[in-house]
């Protein structure tokens, strides 16, 4: 037999937020004729000590088996008032959150009345879906404790050993036969001047040195299964050998490349080169024959073809065309340039230096393109509104980094999602910057988009972080708000639902029925696309499921 | 639980039960927070406006609007806008000059319909046909997306407020036709459908014409 409903309504003052601007006592009033009501308590500050002592003695002296509390928004109060049912015996999943705060009081600050009565629609909604909830258990599963760390450059290195000092264990592989990535072809790292080569040589030897880091080179992610906690990763080797890891946690690391400059600006090798020439010219006292030095920014980037900004290549310029100052003082560096990125303090110095050391800087126009003829380059400087012939022994394309043509293979095996350009999309710009969609899975530096070395070994650290809070606690809890296939008979197994979750929570499984669809309850994230889409109405959305709203239409509508 | 949840089934509870207007917020595009699920939104909006257009009823009665929690301003802006429209159509049933038993009927016919497997059927499959293609790899443009939903929706609408109306009453493919204010060919041929599928059956003959009656469960 169905337990007779008796909810508690408490409606909250917030000192004068609410109350200020809203007749409480009036809602309070209201509450009371409300079917089910049969307790209501006005408080000053629900959430005070005194307010939540408030909840937990009215469960207790009336026996209320829902809890209903309107006041601010559930991102701030909802665990505590969760907390104060479950202290008092309550399951924290028979408690409403109505918002009468920034959805009410703080937003019709001048209409006293209409206020109270939008205040009473909204407690009336609550009370009609307090009716409709169920209790629910909060789900666990267990956490391997080893991470995978796909891409070996600073990013991956970086966070392999972040988490293996933390004492995890990882797994790093890495397509190339070497460990090293796009730093190893660097001359130096600004601000600091480091040597890039020694740096990240130093970096590779503490990972290789490090027995908690296992170490995979020439080696190919071919599949990924499972969820967070519980990943089933197989790889190939260049011998063509098979392996298998168990996984907690993935970190993507897989890094970006230079577009190639073929086409571009007369592009030849040998007088046109790219930036990645330089720093090796650099790197091999390759530049003392040259005296005029002509670099071209956004090269290849910020056009139709490819509108995003690369962000890095100004600085690369700035810096080698300082170290170019360096060795050769006599030398004539020109940067042609159409919007410099040098933001924060050190760039904005850097920048500042290069201006003081006599580097030219020439702003053109994405209509005007330099032109590059024989040992002069002929560009159209906006700020003077002239054309300019600069002599040139060797001119330098600073082309954009790209993502790599491999991202669309292994983002469709991670199950993760890429932005227009190519690169890892993150969950959320910036409530989850380094993690994706997809629990238990994270991005860090270029793979990301273009990052410097700095900023790519910030993010690298970030997302060991992040992925450690699981490894760490070995479990992963989630809210029961999950999607189930709850009719199941209905289920057809067509897997419209498994092809439509954003977070692959949705397995086929074979059944003595057939197939079917099964959620995956610590992968699931309760977006409720599902359910939304079984043209069957099999699945049914805890927590948030049709009865439940539909009850709250109904009593908004009610007259 | 985000936009992608909004089941068209939602929708019409509101107005089955007396919303002159529904009006659904989501994130900006691709801004999604579960990545597809303000497109899916997107999809089924459509097809729920389609419906209700089908049925004679204004379909800017609905509408969904993308905004990010930081653009409070745009929030009012749509909503004004919104409430402003829907204080020009008036309530639902009069400006579309429906009686209170003609808009319930509609309503339910569309309700009837857009909880159907069909539609919830066409209307699932829309990312696929769109990003990867149908069976035979045709992608669909958003275009050809419309088109389709108005089809399957036109079918599937009007085959619902025929089945209610033989429910309440045994009529004539004549009468049906008038009511309904289609041509009587139209009518004639949902009716065949319908028997085919076992849903209608003879009750009557009228004169020389036979009269129809849905079928009990």
């Amino acid at each position: 037999m169905e337990e007779k409903l008796r909810i508690g309504v408490f409606v909250c003052n917030c000192g004068t937020n609410i109350g200020g601007f809203l007749d409480v006592p009036e809602v309070a009033e209201y509450s009371k004729t409300l079917p089910g009501v049969v307790y209501v308590k006005e408080n000053l500050f629900t959430c005070s000590e005194s307010g939540v002592n408030e909840i937990k003695e009215g469960i207790k002296n009336n026996n209320l088996n829902r809890v209903v509390v309107a006041a601010c928004t559930p991102l701030t109060h909802e665990p505590t008032f969760r907390a104060a049912c479950e202290e008092a015996g309550l399951n924290p999943y028979l408690f409403e959150f109505v918002n009468i705060r920034e959805q009410c009081s703080w937003v019709h600050k001048n209409e006293r009345e209409e206020a109270t009565q939008k205040a009473k629609d909204l407690v009336r909604m609550g009370v009609a879906r307090a009716s409709k909830l169920e209790p629910k258990d909060r789900i666990t599963a267990g956490v391997i404790p080893s991470a995978l760390v796909i891409g070996g450059g600073i990013s991956g290195l970086s966070a392999a050993l972040s988490l293996a000092n933390r004492g995890f264990k990882v797994k790093l592989i890495e397509k190339e036969k070497k460990l090293g990535g796009l730093v190893k072809s660097l001359y130096k790292i600004y601000p600091e001047n480091i040597n890039a080569e020694e740096y990240i040589n130093q970096k590779i030897n503490e990972v290789k040195k490090n027995k908690n880091i296992n170490v995979f080179t020439s080696t190919e992610i071919k599949n990924v299964g499972g969820y967070i906690g519980n990943y089933k990763v197989k790889a190939e080797n260049d011998k063509g050998n098979e392996l298998n890891f168990d996984i907690g946690v993935i970190i993507v690391a897989t890094g970006a490349k230079t577009l190639s400059p073929e086409g571009l600006f007369s592009y030849d090798g040998k007088k046109v080169i790219d930036m990645l020439q330089l720093e090796d010219k650099l790197k091999n006292d390759g530049i003392s024959q040259y005296k005029n030095f002509v670099m071209i920014l956004c090269a290849g980037s910020r056009n139709n073809e490819r509108v995003y900004c690369s962000r890095i290549c100004c600085m690369s310029a700035i810096k080698n065309a300082l170290l170019i100052k360096e060795k050769n003082p006599e030398s004539k560096i020109f940067i042609l340039y159409r919007d410099l990125q040098a933001y924060g303090t050190t760039n904005e110095e850097t920048l500042r230096r290069a201006k003081i050391n006599g580097i030219r800087f020439v702003n053109y126009s994405l209509n005007k393109l330099p032109e590059v003829e024989d040992n002069t380059v002929r560009v159209y400087n906006e700020i003077l509104g002239k054309e300019l012939l600069i002599p040139a022994d060797l001119i330098i394309l600073a082309t954009p980094l790209v993502a790599p043509e491999d991202n669309e293979n292994l983002s469709k095996k991670l199950k993760v999602t890429l932005d227009e350009n190519g690169f890892y999309l993150e969950a959320h710009i910036k409530l989850r910057p380094l993690d994706f969609s997809t629990n238990g899975i994270y991005v860090c530096g270029t793979a990301h988009w273009p990052a410097s070395t700095e900023e790519s070994t910030t993010q690298a650290l970030g997302a060991a972080a992040r992925s450690s809070i699981h490894l760490e606690k070995k479990y992963v809890m989630v809210e029961p708000i999950v999607s189930s296939v709850y009719y199941e008979d209905e289920c057809r197994g067509c897997g419209l639902c498994a092809s439509l979750c954003p977070s692959n929570a949705i397995e086929m499984v074979e059944t003595p029925k057939g197939v079917k669809a099964k959620v995956i309850e610590v992968a699931c994230r309760g977006c409720g696309i599902c359910g939304a889409s079984c043209y069957r109405h099999a699945i049914r959305m805890n927590h948030f499921s049709d009865e439940q709203i539909k009850a709250q239409i109904r009593a908004f509508l009610e007259e | 639980m985000c936009s992608g949840r909004i089941d068209p089934s939602l929708i019409m509870e509101a107005f089955v039960n007396g919303a002159d207007g529904v009006f659904c917020g989501g994130c900006l595009l691709g801004e999604c927070r579960y990545i597809s699920g303000n497109y899916q939104a997107q999809g089924k909006i459509l097809l729920t406006q389609l419906a209700l257009k089908r049925a004679g009823i204004s379909p800017e009665r609905l509408t969904i609007k993308f905004m990010s929690s930081a653009e409070a301003q745009k929030f009012v802006k749509y909503v004004s806008e919104f409430m402003d429209k829907i204080i020009e159509l008036g309530r639902i049933g009069k400006a579309e000059n429906l009686s209170e038993n003609e808009l319930k009927l509609k309503l339910e016919a569309v309700r009837n319909a857009l909880e159907g497997k069909k539609l919830r059927w066409v209307v699932g499959k829309r990312t696929e046909f769109m990003e990867s293609g149908n069976l035979y790899n045709e992608i669909f443009t958003a275009h050809e997306i419309e088109r389709m939903f108005k089809e399957v929706v036109m079918d599937e609408v009007d085959l619902q407020e025929i089945l209610l109306r033989l429910k309440n009453k045994p009529s004539s493919v004549k009468e049906l036709s008038e009511k309904m204010r289609l041509p009587s060919h139209r009518i004639l041929r949902e009716i065949a459908n319908l028997k085919k599928m076992g849903l209608v059956e003879l009750e009557d003959v009228s004169g020389s014409s036979p009269l129809w009656k849905t079928v009990d469960e």
